[in-house]
């Protein structure tokens, strides 16, 4: 009776000496896979970092508690393996979410500047083709003037090239006469 | 060394994964697009300012459990690939299992076959996330 219990509990010793470190070894090949599958995904990809971590250390302590015994080791490496794989995917989506965000710092200032320059090109156009009407009246009399600034220039062009129009510094007859 | 079924590592790994897809599918069943109430926002987007090749692949899921596959590819066009992804994961993990019991002396190959068919399997669902990834670094 007493061989029998010695020899159960030398058995039952060799089995868990065999299994050392198996079950953190399902469980950090578990957490990694899973890891590997978030860390692709550029949603969640940066929190996969926590559990690849987790992966990467469970399968270690793993590796420690089996490497005083003959237990197998295939689930613990291939835990350690794509869980640190999976770790590095998850940091690339950091520094790739870090890149894009320089990036589009970098590029903010300059969109604003073109957006400055097109609305100050699109006033400046506005203003060259505008036409403005003033009209005051006083007393019964109404002067009104008239800034047709487009059609003046090329009005006024046209002119110079017909020789039809004398040069802006002379006066006017009408306003000569009255001058004298 | 003969193990039993429930001390078998490769069903024990078999079993939570086929239980995280079921989870996967039961949260894309139970969160209605309707209310658009999905719990896990875009970190990239917080952090970047601009919307990742997977937003609104939550919204996209929990339309094709409804049926609504047009619309599910308007929130995520990748969505399909990622969903079918999961279902084709449930289903190996069953079969698999299954195959892995019945044939004591094919384990190894089993196990063999099963990596690498979900390997490619994943490559192909996450091939556009994967190149998304690869570009942003040429940034």
């Amino acid at each position: 009776m007493e061989d029998f219990s010695t020899s159960t509990g030398e058995k039952g010793d060799q089995n868990r000496k065999e299994l050392a470190g198996q079950n953190l070894g399902i469980i950090a090949l578990i957490t990694a896979i899973i890891t590997f599958v978030l860390a692709v995904i550029p949603c969640v990809g940066i929190i996969a970092l926590i559990p690849g971590i987790i992966a990467i250390i469970l399968a270690s302590v793993g590796l420690s508690q089996a490497s005083g015994s003959n237990s197998p080791r295939g689930i613990l490496i291939a835990g350690l393996i794509i869980g640190v794989v999976a770790t590095l995917i998850s940091f690339s989506q950091i520094f790739v979410a870090g890149k894009i965000a320089r990036h589009a710092e970098r590029k903010f200032p300059g969109d604003i500047q073109n957006i400055i320059r097109d609305v100050r090109q699109d006033v400046l156009k506005d203003l060259e083709d505008a036409s403005i009407s003033i009209k005051v009246e006083s007393n019964g009399e109404i002067v009104e003037i008239k800034a047709d600034v487009k059609e003046k220039r090329i009005d006024k062009l046209q002119e110079l090239e017909e020789g039809e129009i004398q040069p802006p510094d002379t006066l006017n007859k009408q306003e000569s006469d009255s001058l004298k | 060394m003969k193990r039993e079924p429930g001390r078998d590592p490769y069903l024990i790994i078999n079993f939570v994964l086929a239980a995280v897809v079921l989870i996967i599918i039961a949260y894309s069943a139970f969160l209605s697009p309707d209310n658009d109430n999905y719990p896990v926002p875009c970190i990239h987007e917080k952090l970047t300012g601009k919307p990742c090749a997977s937003c609104g692949i939550s919204h996209s899921f929990s339309l094709i459990v409804r049926g609504e596959i047009d619309e599910a590819y308007m929130w995520n066009r990748y969505g399909m690939r990622i969903f079918i992804f999961f279902v084709s994961q449930l289903l190996m993990r069953i079969v698999f299992s299954v195959i892995y019991q019945k044939n004591s002396l094919l384990r190894s190959q089993i196990i063999k076959m099963d990596i690498a068919g979900s390997a490619i399997i994943f490559l192909i669902a996450f091939f556009p996330f994967i190149a998304d990834l690869i570009s942003r670094f040429r940034l």
